[in-house]
C-alpha cells in the first residue's frame, strides 16, 4: 500500500465516521442562528437579522483571534479531553461512565489535598505526586462502580449517577473541614503553590496542556493496538463472545472503569493545580457532563474527543467576546451546545436530510451501551 | 399550607369586598396571621437619569456566578453600572456573566482584551480573581463589590465592604418594635463567615437598644457546611420550622443565610410571622414570600456602583478600600411595601435616630454584644 493510498484510506474512513457530528454541528449553528434572530429584538430593540454574523464572529475572534485566545480554547479544553476519554472509553466496553463528575471533583480534591500536604515541598516532588494523587483518587471512584457491575450487576449509571452525589458531599465536607484555608473568609483551601503546574504558553497554558495531548495517542494505541484494548472492545460488542473467547469481562469491566477514573481523576487534579490554584466546593461543577457530550460528539474516539473538546473550549473561550460584542446572555453558549448534542442524537433525520449512507463497525460501541439499557447485563 | 401568590390575589378580593376597602392592607389567616397580601404596592421604578455630560468611557461587569437578572447581587450591581453610563453619558456598558468560578480570570480578561477602562467584578469569591488583574493592568479602572483587599490595597483596585452590623442594627430596631411577644430570631448560614455573625451580632443590638427585656435568638445552620449555609433552601425551611415550632414565641424572623435563607422565610410565610430580609430587597427578590416581608437589611448595591464609576469619571481620587455605611447612605432598610402602616412613625424616628448616630459615629453597632471576633459565633 503506497503512502497515498494509505492517507486516502483514512481520510475515507474518517469521513464516514466525522460526517455527521459536523452536519449536526452545522446544523446546530443554523438552528442557533435562528434563535439569535428570533431574539435579537430583546437584545437590540428590533430585528437584526445580522447578529448571528456578529455573534459568530465575535465567538471565532475570542476563540482563535488572538495567541493568548487559541491558549484559552486549549486550556478549556484540556479537562474536556481527559474527562472525555474518561467516558469515551467507557463506550468502547459498553459501560456509560454517568460518573466522570465525581471522579473528576474526587481527583481534584485528593490533587489539593496532596498539594497542600506539599505546599512546603520542591516542584519537582509535589507536581508529580499531586497529579498522581488525583489519578488515584479519580480511579478509586472508578474502580467502586466498576467492581459493583463486576461482582453483583448493579448497573453503572445508576452507581455512578449516585457516586456522583457522595463525591460532592465529600468534597463538602472536606473543603470547610479539615482542608479548609487559614485565611480566607470562605470555604476554600489555601493557595496551592509548589504543586501548581508550570505555565509555558502565554499567559495560561500549563503543562496540563501537554498530558491531555499525549494521553489522545496513548488512549488510541490502547484501545485499537494493544491487547488490553481488543478485549475491552470486544466485551463492549459482545460480551458473550468475549467470554467465550477465553476473556474475562468481570476484570476488564473493573480494569476499564478504573482506567475512566483515572483519566477524570487526572482531569480534576489538571484543572485544579493548572488553572483554578486552590479548591472550592462548587468546582467547575459541569466539566464531567459536558465530558459525555464531548465523548458522544466524537464518537466515542480519542481523535474524535479530542475535537469535540476543542469545539466546546473555543465556544466557552469566545463567550465573553460574544458577550460583550454581540450583547447576547451566555446562555446562549449552552443553548447552542445542547442543540448540538440534541441534533446529533437524532442521526436519523440528519442522515434523512443530507442522504448520508449509515457507518459501519465504529458505532457499534454505542449501540451496545443503549441495548444495555433493555436489560442486557454483562459481567 | 402555602399561600401562593394567585392565592393572594383572590384573598385580596375577597378581603377587600368585605370590608370594602376600608383596610389599606388585609392581613392573612395562616399561622400567627401576621403576614399581609401585597395588594397593589410595587417596587419602585428608579427614576430616568439625565446624562450630566459624555465620555467614552467603556464599562464592563464581570458577575458572580449566575444569571444577570437574579434581583440579586449581580442585578443590583450592574444596575449601578447601567445607572452609571447613562449619568456620566458613556456608551452602554457589556456584561459577561460567569458560569463556573473557573471562569473568572477569564472573563475579566475578556474584558481587558477589548480595551474596556472600567471593570466592575461582582461578589467576593472573584476577589482573587480582580486583584490579580488589577495588578496585571494598572490603566484599567476595576470596582469589585463586596470584596476586601487585606494586604497593600492596589491604587486602580476599588473594593466596595460594607457595614452589615449597621444594617443588621437598623433590622434590629425594626423586630424588636413589631414584635408582640418580645421574642426574635436572627438565623445564619454559617457561624464562621465574618458578614453573618456582624449581621446578627448588630441585629441582637438593635434588637436591645428598643427593648432590653426582649429575648433575641441567635441560631447558625452550621458551622462547618457551606452548601448548607447558603445554598439549600429545603435545609432552611426545615431549619426553620423546627427552630419556630421549638420556640413557638418567636413572631420576626432576620434571615441571613443566602438561598438557604429564602427557604426560612417560606417557613415564615406558614408561620404567618415578620420576616426581614438581607443584602438587597427581599421582597422584589422573592416574591413568594412577599407577604411576610417586612423590610431588609439592605447593602445599596445599585448606588455605591454607581457612585464608584461617576466618581472616578470625575477623576476623583478614593481608597482602595471603601468602607460603606450610613455615612454614605450605603446600607439601609428596604422599603416596607404593605407595612407601612405597621412602622409608625415613632419606631422610623428610632431608625433615623440610630441612622445618623451610625453615620455620625456615634453609635457603635458592635456593642454591647461584639460582631465577628475571628472565633466561630457560638449563637444564643
Amino acid at each position: 500500500m503506497t503512502a497515498q493510498t494509505r492517507v486516502l484510506a483514512a481520510w475515507q474512513r474518517g469521513r464516514a465516521v466525522a460526517l455527521v457530528p459536523a452536519l449536526s454541528i452545522a446544523v446546530a449553528l443554523l438552528i442557533g442562528a435562528m434563535i439569535m434572530i428570533l431574539s435579537s429584538p430583546l437584545v437590540s430593540g428590533e430585528f437584526n437579522p445580522t447578529l448571528p454574523v456578529t455573534a459568530y464572529q465575535a465567538m471565532l475572534s475570542g476563540a482563535f483571534g488572538s495567541f493568548d485566545g487559541v491558549v484559552r480554547t486549549l486550556v478549556n479544553a484540556t479537562p474536556l479531553v481527559l474527562a472525555g476519554l474518561a467516558v469515551g472509553i467507557g463506550f468502547k466496553a459498553g459501560l456509560f461512565n454517568i460518573g466522570a463528575q465525581g471522579q473528576f471533583l474526587i481527583g481534584a480534591l485528593t490533587a489539593a489535598a496532596a498539594g497542600l500536604a506539599l505546599n512546603e515541598a520542591s516542584p519537582f516532588v509535589a507536581i508529580p505526586l499531586a497529579l498522581l494523587a488525583g489519578m488515584l483518587g479519580g480511579l478509586l471512584w472508578g474502580f467502586v462502580p466498576g467492581a459493583l457491575k463486576a461482582y453483583t450487576g448493579a448497573h453503572e449509571v445508576v452507581v455512578t449517577i449516585m457516586l456522583n452525589y457522595v463525591a460532592l458531599a465529600v468534597l463538602s465536607w472536606a473543603i470547610s473541614g479539615p482542608l479548609r484555608g487559614q485565611n480566607v473568609t470562605f470555604a476554600r483551601t489555601d493557595d496551592l503553590v509548589a504543586a501548581s503546574l508550570p505555565i509555558f504558553l502565554g499567559r495560561d497554558g500549563h503543562i496540563g496542556l501537554l498530558i491531555a495531548a499525549v494521553s489522545v495517542p496513548l488512549a488510541s494505541w490502547l484501545l485499537y493496538r494493544s491487547t488490553i484494548g481488543f478485549e475491552i472492545r470486544t466485551t463492549g460488542a459482545n460480551p458473550d463472545a468475549a467470554r467465550y473467547a477465553g476473556m474475562h469481562p468481570r476484570n476488564l469491566i473493573i480494569f476499564t472503569m478504573s482506567l475512566c477514573g483515572l483519566l477524570a481523576g487526572l482531569a480534576g487534579a489538571s484543572q485544579l493545580l493548572g488553572e483554578v490554584g486552590y479548591m472550592t466546593a462548587s468546582f467547575s461543577t459541569t466539566v464531567g457532563f459536558d465530558a459525555i457530550a464531548v465523548a458522544l460528539l466524537g464518537r466515542a474516539h480519542p481523535v474524535g474527543i479530542l475535537f469535540g473538546a476543542l469545539l466546546f473550549g473555543a465556544m466557552q473561550a469566545g463567550s465573553g467576546n460574544m458577550q460583550i460584542l454581540a450583547g447576547l446572555p451566555v446562555q446562549m453558549v449552552g443553548v447552542l451546545q445542547a442543540t448540538i448534542l440534541l441534533v446529533l442524537t437524532a442521526e436519523v433525520v440528519i442522515r434523512r436530510i443530507f442522504r448520508v449512507q449509515a457507518s459501519g463497525p465504529e458505532l457499534v460501541e454505542l449501540a451496545s451501551v443503549s441495548a444495555s439499557y433493555g436489560g442486557k447485563g454483562t459481567g | 399550607m402555602r399561600i401562593q401568590r394567585r392565592h393572594g390575589f383572590v384573598v385580596t378580593l375577597i378581603t377587600s369586598a368585605l370590608v370594602l376597602a376600608a383596610c389599606s392592607s388585609a392581613q392573612i389567616d395562616v399561622g400567627k396571621g401576621l403576614c399581609r397580601v401585597i395588594g397593589d404596592n410595587a417596587a419602585a421604578t428608579p427614576a430616568p437619569i439625565t446624562a450630566s455630560g459624555t465620555s467614552d468611557l467603556k464599562i464592563g461587569v464581570v458577575t458572580d456566578v449566575g444569571t444577570l437578572d437574579d434581583r440579586n447581587f449581580n442585578q443590583y450591581s450592574w444596575e449601578g453600572a447601567t445607572g452609571a453610563a447613562a449619568s456620566i453619558g458613556a456608551p452602554e456598558p457589556q456584561a459577561i456573566v460567569t458560569q463556573n468560578e473557573s471562569q473568572y480570570a477569564a472573563n475579566i480578561q475578556s474584558f481587558v482584551d477589548q480595551n474596556y477602562d472600567i471593570i466592575v467584578t461582582v461578589g467576593f469569591a472573584i476577589g482573587a480573581a480582580t486583584l490579580e488583574a488589577a495588578t496585571a493592568n494598572p490603566d484599567i479602572h476595576f470596582i469589585g463589590v463586596d470584596q476586601f483587599q487585606a494586604n497593600d490595597p492596589v491604587g486602580n483596585y476599588e473594593s466596595l465592604i460594607y457595614s452589615e452590623a449597621q444594617a443588621g442594627y437598623l433590622a434590629g430596631i425594626i423586630a424588636a418594635s413589631i414584635s408582640k411577644s418580645g421574642e426574635v430570631a436572627g438565623l445564619g448560614g454559617a457561624n464562621f463567615i465574618p458578614p453573618v455573625v456582624n449581621y446578627l451580632r448588630g441585629f441582637q443590638n438593635g434588637v436591645a437598644s428598643v427593648n432590653a427585656d426582649a429575648t433575641v435568638h441567635i441560631k447558625y445552620v452550621t458551622d462547618s457546611d457551606l452548601t448548607l449555609a447558603f445554598n439549600d433552601p429545603a435545609g432552611g425551611k426545615s431549619f426553620a420550622d423546627q427552630f419556630l415550632a421549638q420556640n413557638t414565641d418567636v413572631d420576626v424572623l432576620f434571615q441571613v443565610a443566602g438561598k438557604t435563607g429564602n427557604g426560612m422565610l417560606q417557613a415564615v410565610e406558614e408561620a404567618g410571622i415578620y420576616g426581614i430580609g438581607v443584602d438587597v430587597d427581599q421582597w422584589a427578590s422573592t416574591p413568594d414570600s412577599a407577604e411576610c416581608i417586612v423590610t431588609s437589611a439592605e447593602k445599596k448595591l445599585t448606588s455605591s456602583v454607581r457612585t464608584a464609576i461617576e466618581e472616578f469619571a470625575a477623576g476623583t481620587v478614593r481608597d482602595s478600600n471603601q468602607f460603606l455605611g450610613a455615612d454614605t447612605e450605603m446600607i439601609g432598610l428596604a422599603p416596607y411595601y404593605q407595612f407601612a402602616d405597621l412602622i409608625t412613625s415613632e419606631i422610623q424616628g428610632k431608625v433615623d435616630t440610630a441612622f445618623d448616630a451610625m453615620a455620625g459615629g456615634t453609635l457603635d453597632p458592635c456593642a454591647p454584644n461584639a460582631c465577628f471576633t475571628g472565633d466561630p459565633d457560638p449563637g444564643t
